[in-house]
């Protein structure tokens, strides 16, 4: 009932507001004497209006917009009622966790959806010849796969994972603006749907990069798409903000800079770089629609424009977001490995540099994009050494995986799987990386799938192996059940092996002349795609087991421990699931989180009062 | 341990902090805020340069000094409404409010008539003009149209600011949504005292280039 | 300590020593003129430096999850070191060395392809053949300056290089981005609206799309519905052959 209201409210007035839009545009325009109807134009104001008509409607206006006009507000933290159940995920919730919830599975189910489009493509790819699918339909599902796996790449850890843990890993009882976090979350939904919408509104024609001039000139649903992005971006940048200004201020007491868990400062560093460089996409975006329902000319060389201009915009931003994507799965992995290696993180302060360096050198890189865009010559030697810079912080990331796995005590649990896959992947994806970095051997691979094969390394060997060790890590904690083992064990191997005969033959073909984004090749190319092919089904197939254990053992899975994994940092010393306040009594931080073994360590966590009844403030040894 | 009972053995949500705290949190995320707002103005005004260096046409000089002074004034009666509130002074703050509202509406007034006046389009060359610096339309229609949506956004913020402030919300200790309001308006200005040089005054004055 | 080291190295030597047995392989795609071959050489430097990289890193895992495995019963934990020695600066100083060599590598090789400074584009500035290319959605367009010939991308006809001779293509496009890639010679440059690029290749061995699918104009930029079809095929000819097929088509374009 209360899901539906929110739910059905936020449409109404969002749909009402959407037609309110449309006529004060076409009003508008008669007005200074154009056509009344402009079906871009006239969509897109109606568009601005809708979103604000929808996010009052779910529950804004009632807990946070009176407030603007001096009116008394609803208490915003109502909605986190646990006699609620599941509806309140359903509800403009203020609570981190339910937000943390809610973000996961909305990206989860966008990532299944997302992944089904990357088995079209496969499809079509699996023979040489156009026999699958249209070229309009290849172009809508290429750009679509792409979008969405960015917009989960981005938001699945960071929104998901972030939300939900790093409050609790810092001892705090919410993030530092909560109905902004709330706000954040609620940008979601429309985007997706306008995104989801887009092959009935004409299609995508320009993959996920939306270069112009093509994107000014293309008929399709482009206009649409670029809204939905600049709607995302200001979700990611007000969610950046939220998690700068909670770790900056939010810490228990005793939480130094130097005992943070390294999830959280990754998060830290992650949302930094949403904060500081999302803009990018937004503004390249806003440039785009203008060019397209104002006619202005950024981007049209015969007036003036350059094209170049859109990919300097478009990569300032789109290369530090490869770090918000990889970043958190570093973090992620970390974080398992020292856990599960039952021995302090090694060289703890370089990895946290190591983070810090990346952030630093992520905004000076973004022109290894352009290396063959036609760039003046002396813009590659420079970009070419910072890309180079990159990997001397990301090798200490090893540096510090590696020296905690030697000499530990592996405990091989699904998420160690998981962790350990990002290492080993990221091994990959960084050494190939090295050969798109040098701009000698990049002039053959940009834009062939050699390129595609590493972004697929790192992101998705990097990033997403992370996601599922966090959700794996984080499961009991989360849902208060625990996960089939087995299950899990079957799903991490069948998408270890599959992802990984999938990419790396991929690398082969992009050498041997097989560029991106095409739905036909050669013929010599077919047999090495058709392998590709074959395990990529294998690779989405994993993914039902991964649903039916994930479902399963949510609604029927055995209850799970306070602290299953015998961990000493802070979200494991509350109950599994955490109350609406997270703690109990305040937590007061004494030890560094990864002390495991060390003698005389002091407990990272104490509760004051001592809590009676609760579990053990951080074991040393673990249980 | 004055601080962990601060904390609070009961607190419910991050709505609980102390006054101070909060007021602190507010104000660190405010800026970070406009940090990120200057991204997005910042990327404009490079994209300027990028497209065109230094070139400029004819823009009206006269117009653009009055609108400037007019802004900047604004920033003085929005410090006036601030520094009076922080005394308990309702009545000068609410004038001052006024003033600020009534400053900021002729600024946007005064980019209204400029763009009416303005002897450039967006799509096509005027008679005379190089196709090439087309985009000089572009730039200059989408920086100022940029800014002055801040500005009738700003504009808006305080009315709400002072229709709440006349029905008798705020008080001394506690104006974060006056302060607020005030620093994003000065925040605006900031931004204008950057696009008035880059659109005006970088090409040392009307050079009509005709 | 070196009960394990001892085993973990050896693990990644055989390891490396299999990557590195791949250059036998010989998988690399035709080497059409001395600018591929050029990149061969970088591609398969960079390799055997990234090779061992890899490895330690797939070594030391396979030998962890192998040797340091256990059930976690009794809650063991392993040695309590933390990396606070000298260790990671030597880790650093390694990491920084090979960093290095790439980049200079990548430098050195970057300063041959870039004779012009300021230009846009790759290889020499001058050269004795210019075909003026110009890129639209779908085709490609090819004019042979001062030869009076000029090419337009089809299914049949194909796109004739003399050998041994440096061939600048000279690129502009009339609408969206596209890119000129030529697989063969591993040479690619965008096609942007208000800009000419330029690429110059030498063709050095004889070769068509039949013998080898690398022998072919690619676009390489995304530049609509009909990207995939926007490719013409390459046939690097003798120079008489050249001339030849040159001269019949002046006489078709004058009469």
């Amino acid at each position: 009932m209360y899901a539906a209201t929110t739910i059905g409210g936020g449409l109404g007035t969002g749909l009402l507001s959407f037609y309110l839009g449309l006529g004060v545009a076409a009003l508008l325009r008669s007005l200074f004497g154009f056509d009344a109807w402009d079906r871009d134009f006239n969509a897109s104001i109606g568009y601005i209006f809708g979103l604000i008509g929808w996010l009052m409607g779910v529950g804004m206006w009632g807990t946070w917009g009176r407030e603007w006009f001096g009116a008394k507000i609803k208490d915003p933290h109502a909605n986190s009622r646990k006699e609620l159940g599941w509806q309140r995920y359903f509800m403009f919730n203020v609570d981190h966790k339910v937000i943390g919830v809610q973000y996961l599975v909305t990206f989860l189910v966008v990532f299944i959806l997302a992944g089904a489009m990357a088995m079209v493509i496969r499809l079509e790819l699996m023979d040489s010849g156009r026999d699958f699918v249209s070229n309009k339909t290849y172009n809508t599902v290429l750009g679509m796969h792409g979008i969405m796996m960015v917009a989960v790449a981005v938001a699945a850890v960071v929104g998901g994972l972030g939300n939900y843990a790093v409050p609790l890993m810092i001892g705090a009882d919410d993030m530092a603006f909560p109905r902004m976090n709330a706000l954040s979350y609620w940008l979601v939904p429309p985007v997706a749907v306008t995104l989801l919408l887009s092959p009935f509104l004409g299609g995508l024609e320009t993959g996920w990069t939306a270069y112009p001039p093509l994107s000014v000139l293309t008929q399709s649903a482009q206009t649409f798409w670029n809204l939905a992005i600049i709607t995302f971006g200001l979700s990611s940048i007000l969610g950046g903000l939220n998690f700068v200004v909670t770790v900056m201020f939010m810490r228990a007491p005793g939480m130094t800079w130097g005992r943070l868990p390294m999830f959280v400062w990754s998060m830290f560093v992650t949302a930094w770089l949403a904060l500081l460089y999302t803009q990018g996409f937004a503004v390249a975006l806003i440039m785009v629609t203008l060019d397209r329902i104002a006619g202005m000319g950024f981007f049209d060389a015969a007036r003036g424009g350059d094209p170049l201009l859109y990919q300097h915009v478009f990569w300032f931003y789109s290369h530090p977001a490869v770090y918000i994507m990889i970043l958190p799965g570093f973090g992620i992995a970390l974080e398992v490995i020292g856990h599960f290696s039952r021995k302090p993180l090694f060289a703890y302060r370089y990895a946290v540099g190591a983070f810090l360096g990346i952030l630093g050198l992520s905004g000076v890189v973004w022109a290894h994009h352009m290396f063959t865009a036609g760039i003046p010559n002396y813009l590659h030697g420079p970009f070419l050494v910072a890309t180079e810079l990159i990997s001397i912080p990301t090798g200490l990331i090893f540096l510090s995986a590696l020296g905690t796995i030697w000499m530990g005590k592996l405990w091989l649990r699904t998420p160690m799987l998981f962790a350990l896959a990002v290492i080993f992947n990221f091994a990959c994806g960084g050494v190939t990386g090295i050969f798109l970095a040098d701009v000698p051997t990049d002039i053959h691979l940009q834009d062939t799938y050699f390129v595609v094969a590493h972004f697929h390394y790192t992101i998705v060997g990097g990033e997403i192996f992370g996601l599922f060790a966090g959700i794996y890590y984080w499961f009991p904690k989360i849902t208060g059940r625990m996960y089939n083992e087995k299950l899990a064990k079957l799903h991490f191997w069948w998408m270890f092996i599959g992802f990984n005969v999938t990419f790396f033959i991929m690398h082969w073909p992009g050498i041997e002349g097989m560029n991106r984004r095409i739905a036909d090749y050669p013929q010599s190319l077919e047999t090495a795609n058709l392998i590709v092919s074959l395990s990529a089904f294998m690779l989405g197939a994993s993914f039902l087991v991964f649903i039916y254990n994930f479902v399963n053992s949510w609604v029927r899975g055995p209850a799970a421990e306070a602290n299953p994994w015998g961990a000493r940092t802070l979200e494991w010393q509350t109950s599994s699931p955490p109350p609406v306040e997270n703690f109990l009594q305040p937590p007061v931080i004494a030890g560094h989180p990864y002390d495991y073994g060390v003698p005389g360590a002091a407990p990272h966590v104490t509760f004051y009062p001592p809590a009676v009844g609760s579990p053990a403030g951080g074991g040393g040894g673990g249980q | 341990m004055a601080v962990i009972a601060a904390h609070g053995a009961q607190t419910h949500g991050a709505g609980h902090m102390s006054p101070a705290k909060r007021l602190q949190v507010n104000r660190v995320g405010l800026w970070l805020f406009f940090f990120s707002e200057s991204i997005i103005f910042g990327l404009l005004f490079t994209s300027r340069f990028f497209l065109l260096g230094t070139h400029q046409e004819h823009v009206d000089q006269f117009l653009g000094l009055v609108i400037t002074i007019v802004l900047l004034a604004s920033s003085v009666t929005a410090y006036t409404a601030e520094t009076a509130m922080e005394k308990g002074n309702r009545k000068l703050a609410a004038w001052s409010l006024f003033a600020t509202i009534l400053l900021g509406v002729v600024f946007a007034i005064g980019v209204g008539f400029e763009w009416s006046v303005a002897e450039f389009g967006i799509k096509t060359a005027v008679e005379g003009q190089d196709p090439h610096n087309v985009v000089w339309g572009t730039v200059f229609f989408s920086m100022t149209g940029l800014h002055a949506a801040h500005v009738v956004s700003g504009v808006l913020m305080l009315g709400l600011a002072l229709m709440m402030l006349l029905r008798g919300h705020f008080s001394k200790d506690s104006h974060w949504g006056i302060s607020s309001t005030i620093m994003y308006w000065h925040f605006v200005d900031v931004v204008w005292v950057f696009y008035y040089p880059a659109l005006y005054l970088v090409a040392g004055g009307g050079t009509h280039t005709g | 300590m070196s009960k394990h080291l001892i085993p973990a190295a050896l693990l990644w030597v055989v390891l490396t020593a299999i990557g590195e047995a791949t250059f036998f392989l010989d998988w690399l795609p035709v080497v059409g003129s001395p600018e591929a071959e050029e990149w061969d050489l970088i591609f398969n430097v960079l390799l055997a430096m990234g090779i061992p990289v890899f490895t330690f890193v797939v070594a030391a895992l396979i030998y962890a999850f192998w040797k340091f495995q256990t059930a976690n019963e009794g809650g063991e934990t392993g040695s309590p070191f933390k990396g606070t020695g000298s260790f990671p600066k030597v880790w650093l100083v390694i990491t920084s060395v090979l960093a290095a060599i790439s980049m200079i590598i990548g430098l050195v090789s970057l300063s041959n392809l870039q004779v012009d400074k300021a230009g846009y584009g790759w290889g020499e500035d001058q050269a004795p053949l210019v075909i003026e290319t110009t890129a639209q959605r779908f085709s490609w367009t090819f004019a042979y300056k001062d030869k009076n010939v000029e090419l337009l991308s089809a299914k049949d006809t194909e796109l004739l290089l003399p050998i041994d001779t440096e061939v600048k293509f000279e690129i502009q496009s009339i609408d969206v981005i596209h890119s000129l890639w030529i697989p063969a010679f591993r040479m690619k440059i965008d096609a942007i609206p208000g800009r000419t690029t330029f690429l110059t290749v030498e063709p050095h061995v004889l070769g068509s799309y039949d013998t080898d699918n690398n022998f072919r104009v690619q676009c390489a930029e995304l530049c609509g519905l009909n990207h995939t079809l926007m490719s013409m095929h390459i046939r690097v000819v003798e120079q008489a052959e050249f001339d030849e097929w040159l001269a019949s088509k002046q006489t078709k374009v004058s009469r």
